[in-house]
């Protein structure tokens, strides 16, 4: 599977989105696992369906991910979107954008069990590196409307909000 | 996931039942890690009843998946009146006999529930203990849940930088 990955940096995304492998802990796979042995431990899916996805990835992780421009435009026309941060509590205390909400475990329940399938969010983390794979976390639940910020909250700032500070980590 | 367990599992997630700490629990369980993302913790309170100890009450909290979730909410509910024994004796399928069968991709999430309830009631960690048991997750390695918690590690220096660097 690390080979795979290393093909394909959208293909656990991918799996999780369809076939809701590695996700958690539980349906997650080891990266010395081949794919074929991740397929037979899930329902015996056939490899090269698997596969034929996985190629598709790149062009779907395109679609989940959203400019910060375009939903700062959405923002003002559609106030039922939620931002949902990602990052540690202190990022999120220093640097925020107004109205989003910090993930927590709580936050995680209430979302799994109240928002409901088609509620509209975008995920939003430092740079852009972990956005997808949280959206893809949801995707992969049944959320039907989940982004991700591309370039997190450092393009924000950078594109949209020069008034909200860039900083960087360690 | 076929449209009828999704619909059961929605039904479940909008009500969940038993969510939360219990404060004066008797034992607590723990499956998975709470480092990691993935958790379920269960609390177990128990009562006497004609000379016999059986569950009171029981809650959950899960951080993960959302079968898991629904399970436990059902799960916590069937427990209560049993003994210890009674409810070590069910299986993950009687834990989730409320869903129906869950296809194998997902029998994991009833699985947590019933590794939890094992933590929580078995003699060695019924006494209360202070903290739960952690107990190593069925199978690990990269996953998009361990990414999220990554992204949320506490304790990150933050250092600004200079409004030239736009």
């Amino acid at each position: 599977m690390s080979e795979v990955l290393e093909a394909y940096p959208g293909a656990q995304r991918a799996l999780f989105r369809k076939y809701h492998i590695g996700g958690c802990s539980s349906c997650g796979f080891q990266p010395t696992e081949t794919l074929g042995q991740v397929c037979v431990r899930n329902n015996n899916l056939s490899v090269d369906e698997v596969l034929a996805h996985i190629r598709t990835s790149h062009d779907e992780d395109a679609k989940v991910l959203i400019d910060p421009k375009e939903l700062a435009e959405l923002l003002k026309q559609n106030t039922a979107i939620r931002l949902l941060d990602i990052r540690s509590r202190e990022e999120y205390e220093a640097v925020k954008i107004e109205g989003s909400l910090l993930l927590s475990q709580p936050l995680m329940q209430e979302i799994l069990g109240k928002w409901g399938q088609d509620a509209t969010f975008v995920v939003i983390d430092h740079a852009g590196k972990t956005a997808l794979d949280g959206a893809a976390y949801f995707l992969g639940h049944g959320y039907k409307n989940v982004r991700a910020l591309r370039g997190g909250i450092d393009a924000w700032s950078l594109e949209v909000d020069e008034k909200l500070p860039r900083y960087q980590l360690g | 996931m076929n449209a009828e367990l999704e619909k059961k599992i929605r039904e479940a997630l909008a009500n969940p039942q038993n969510v939360g700490e219990m404060a004066d629990a008797d034992s607590i369980g723990t499956v998975g890690n709470a480092g990691c993302g993935e958790m379920l913790r269960l609390w177990v309170k128990f009562k006497d009843d004609k000379g016999k100890r059986v569950i009171d009450k029981a809650t959950f909290q899960s951080f993960g998946c959302e079968t898991a979730i629904a399970v436990a909410s059902m799960a916590t509910e069937l427990i209560k009146g049993k003994t210890a024994e009674e409810a070590l004796a069910l299986k993950s399928e009687d834990l989730s006999g409320g869903l129906g069968p869950l296809p194998p991709m997902k029998i994991h999430c009833a699985e947590l529930v019933e590794g939890a309830l094992r933590s929580a009631l078995e003699p060695t960690t019924t006494a209360c203990p202070p903290a739960a048991t952690e107990v190593a997750p069925v199978a690990t390695g990269t996953n998009l849940i361990d990414s999220l918690s990554q992204e949320q590690k506490p304790g990150v220096k933050i250092t600004f930088l200079p409004p030239t660097a736009k």
